[in-house]
């Protein structure tokens, strides 16, 4: 298992199409994947879920990683964030 | 929710063409979108029932996302479609199909009224958060009123509240009933912009016959827009702005003008013969859904159907089309028609098509699955029903009838011999048995490679290009990655009409093509000159056709061709066709050729497809 810690750092937040990302790598993952968000803990799989968090920019959200490409989910989902969902690009 | 309505700002919306023309007037909002959800208990036993019903809405609902991500992407680019994306993502969600299903199950709701439940707690969530999030609420009322219009498919009732007094407007809602539109008095109703239906809807024939422009399949356009806005409707490409720009009046004003002229040549048109300026004569035919349609066609010039596509009476129902209730509705086409030829294709479902009246799993590639002939040839008592319903309609003498997807000559000799057997049946009921052409549809890539063998046990061959391109080319239309891929012009499609085309004529017999790339100018005359002895298509693109036919010289389209097989990759052929033709499709002043490609990019930036409100990019 592995619990993986990233900060928001889009100007928007987790609206519709960073969750699609997300939902994205998550179901391509054997593991199971989780999010932990303000004391709520979420199918990283569902885009529904996520939206619903209503995750706002700045924010820091925990993924928990379990299963046999835990490690390779959690570099996706951290080169994700980093990239900033692909969005502030210009 | 609703966006403010003192801030007038320009608003293209992209729909479903469903009648030409164009018109700048103002508007008057008949209906808004207005769901009325009856929540019921169900008996347990029907809880499956329930399930699959809304399984389908959701897999229908998918199937139109997909095509307007598609048409997004050809329209506004892919960055815009992404969006569509998020909406297959949010309609397939685990949560939302386990909450709906588990409603329906442990508590006994409709499907419809589940699916109510789940929504609506989810859209309120929404719009009690803030900023971007609460704009979020309008993706998934999207998906709501999509879904809906499949679960209550039609059930909805809306009382009309007022006259027209204006001069004359463009009517706007959520959907429109023919008879609604027949209330209004003739010459007040401008044009029609619709949220919902498409170009096969009872009202797009209606208004077709009318000569009233419209425009349906418009999203949620009618709770953007208000009585009064001006708006233009642009009923040849699908198009609607609200509030339009000095710039779009100036440009549709030439454009109505322009059409008016053409209106009037193309009604000059409709009697004319279709024939070649040396004289080659090429049958123009109509596609049909519907046997109401068969009222118009030959308003817009059509010498008979190439296509009726006879699984649309299979359709939206639990139950099988009976024999009587199946021969009433072709006799209506053949007899109407009579004397001109009525080409009646059997039942071409699966796929994308799925009956309920028929047990059909769904299967992982169901365009290459258990589909039209294949279903037919399995389910003989489906097939048989409809062959004989066929040939009751046939007294008249002018029905033909074809078999899709045929793939080998073994599956036409067996659809043969099932025919043969049914007329043998009804003769024995004294049931007097017509002459009736049978032939085969060519979209198959197998039947291009044995095209010979078929030619010789069939009447006549149809080559449907829309599979046949899909099936050459291994190329899903739908998949926005590789839809740029989908080439009508690659020369290994070319290359295939030509087989088919010098196999049928080497036997005496015709052939059609009853695809898109009928109605489409080029190809038109690039088909023209591989040697198709008749096009069929949407109704409303048969005058311009003609006056392309008539307006080349057959021995030199047969030239040009042969020398377009001669080129090794699509964009040597399409810039030679358009080194050919382009001066002389130009000086036609073909319509289908202005406004979706002249708006510039930043305008296309601009368009709201389907009324989705989301801003993209910057």
């Amino acid at each position: 298992m592995i619990s993986c810690k990233l900060t928001v750092q889009n100007s928007l937040g987790i609206h519709v199409r960073p969750a699609g990302h997300i939902v994205n790598i998550a179901s391509s993952a054997h593991s199971t994947v989780e999010l932990v968000y303000s004391g709520q803990r979420v199918n990283a799989k569902s885009i529904l879920n996520l939206m619903m968090l209503v995750i706002e920019p700045g924010s820091e959200v925990e993924f928990i990683i379990n299963g046999s490409d835990e490690k390779k989910i959690a570099d996706e989902l951290t080169e994700l964030f980093n990239n900033k969902f692909y969005e502030d690009a210009s | 929710m609703k966006m403010p309505h003192n801030v007038k700002q320009r608003k293209m919306f992209v729909g479903k063409a469903a009648s030409p023309g164009y018109v700048i007037a103002k508007t008057k909002l008949i209906v808004r979108q207005r769901f009325t959800v009856s929540p019921f208990k169900i008996p347990k036993e029907s809880a499956a029932n329930q399930i699959e019903f809304f399984r389908r809405g959701v897999a229908q609902v998918k199937r139109e996302i997909l095509n307007l991500r598609d048409l997004t992407i050809q329209m506004a680019g892919r960055e815009e479609a992404q969006i569509f994306d998020s909406h297959l993502m949010i309609l397939q969600d685990p949560s939302l199909i386990d909450s709906v299903i588990s409603l329906i199950r442990d508590e006994q709701w409709n499907a419809s009224y589940a699916f109510h439940l789940f929504m609506q707690k989810l859209i309120e969530n929404f719009e009690n958060s803030k900023g971007i999030f609460k704009e979020r609420a309008l993706d998934l009322k999207d998906i709501y009123n999509r879904m809906l219009l499949h679960l209550n498919s039609g059930e909805n009732n809306f009382v009309l509240q007022e006259e027209i007094e204006e001069e004359g407007v463009v009517l706007a809602g959520f959907s429109i009933g023919p008879n609604m539109l027949m209330n209004f008095n003739k010459g007040k109703v401008l044009g029609l912009a619709i949220d919902s239906g498409s170009a096969t809807s009872h009202v797009s024939i209606l208004a077709r016959s009318m000569q009233i422009p419209a425009v349906l399949g418009l999203g949620n356009l009618s709770e953007l827009i208000n009585t009064g806005d001006l708006l233009i409707l642009d009923g040849t490409n699908g198009i609607v702005i609200i509030d339009p720009d000095e710039n779009d009046i100036s440009k549709y004003k030439k454009q109505i003008e322009v059409f008016q002229n053409q209106k009037l040549e193309l009604f000059t048109m409709r009697d004319l013969e279709p024939i070649t300026m040396d004289g080659k004569y090429i049958r123009l035919s109509a596609n049909i859904e519907r046997y109401e349609e068969a009222g118009e066609i030959t308003s817009f010039g059509a010498t008979g159907v190439g296509l009726y596509r006879s699984e649309f009476l299979y359709f939206g129902r639990d139950s099988l089309p009976t024999r009587s209730e199946q021969a009433e509705a072709y006799r209506k086409v053949s007899h109407q028609l009579d004397p001109l030829p009525v080409t009646i294709r059997t039942l071409d479902a699966g796929g994308d098509k799925m009956l309920s009246s028929v047990n059909m799993e769904s299967e992982s590639n169901p365009f290459m699955g258990w589909r039209s002939i294949r279903l037919c040839l399995d389910r003989k008592d489906i097939f048989r029903e409809q062959l004989k319903a066929l040939i009751e309609a046939g007294d008249r003498g002018n029905l033909k009838v074809m078999f899709p997807m045929i793939s080998s000559v073994s599956e036409i000799e067996k659809a043969k011999e099932i025919y043969n057997d049914c007329c043998t049946e009804l003769k024995a009921e004294g049931i007097p048995i017509p002459k009736i052409e049978l032939g085969a549809m060519i979209e198959i890539p197998s039947a291009v490679m044995i095209i010979e063998e078929i030619a010789k046990r069939v009447d006549f061959l149809s080559i449907g290009t829309n599979d046949l391109i899909q099936f050459t080319l291994a190329v899903d239309r739908s998949n926005g990655k590789i839809a740029s891929m989908y080439e009508p012009h690659h020369p290994a499609i070319l290359r295939s009409i030509k087989m088919v085309v010098d196999a049928a004529h080497k036997e005496g017999i015709s052939v059609s093509v009853c695809g898109e790339m009928a109605a489409d100018p080029l190809s038109t005359l690039l088909l023209l000159g591989l040697g198709v002895d008749e096009f069929s298509m949407v109704s409303w693109c048969i005058m311009e056709c003609k006056k392309i036919i008539r307006s080349v010289n057959y021995d030199e389209a047969r030239a040009i061709s042969a020398e377009a097989l001669k080129f090794s990759d699509t964009d040597s052929i399409n810039n030679f066709l358009r080194k050919k033709y382009s001066q002389k499709i130009r000086n036609l002043g073909i319509s289908s050729f202005v406004t979706t490609q002249e708006f510039s990019s930043s305008d296309r930036a601009l368009v709201r497809v389907d009324g989705q409100i989301e801003r993209v990019g910057s």
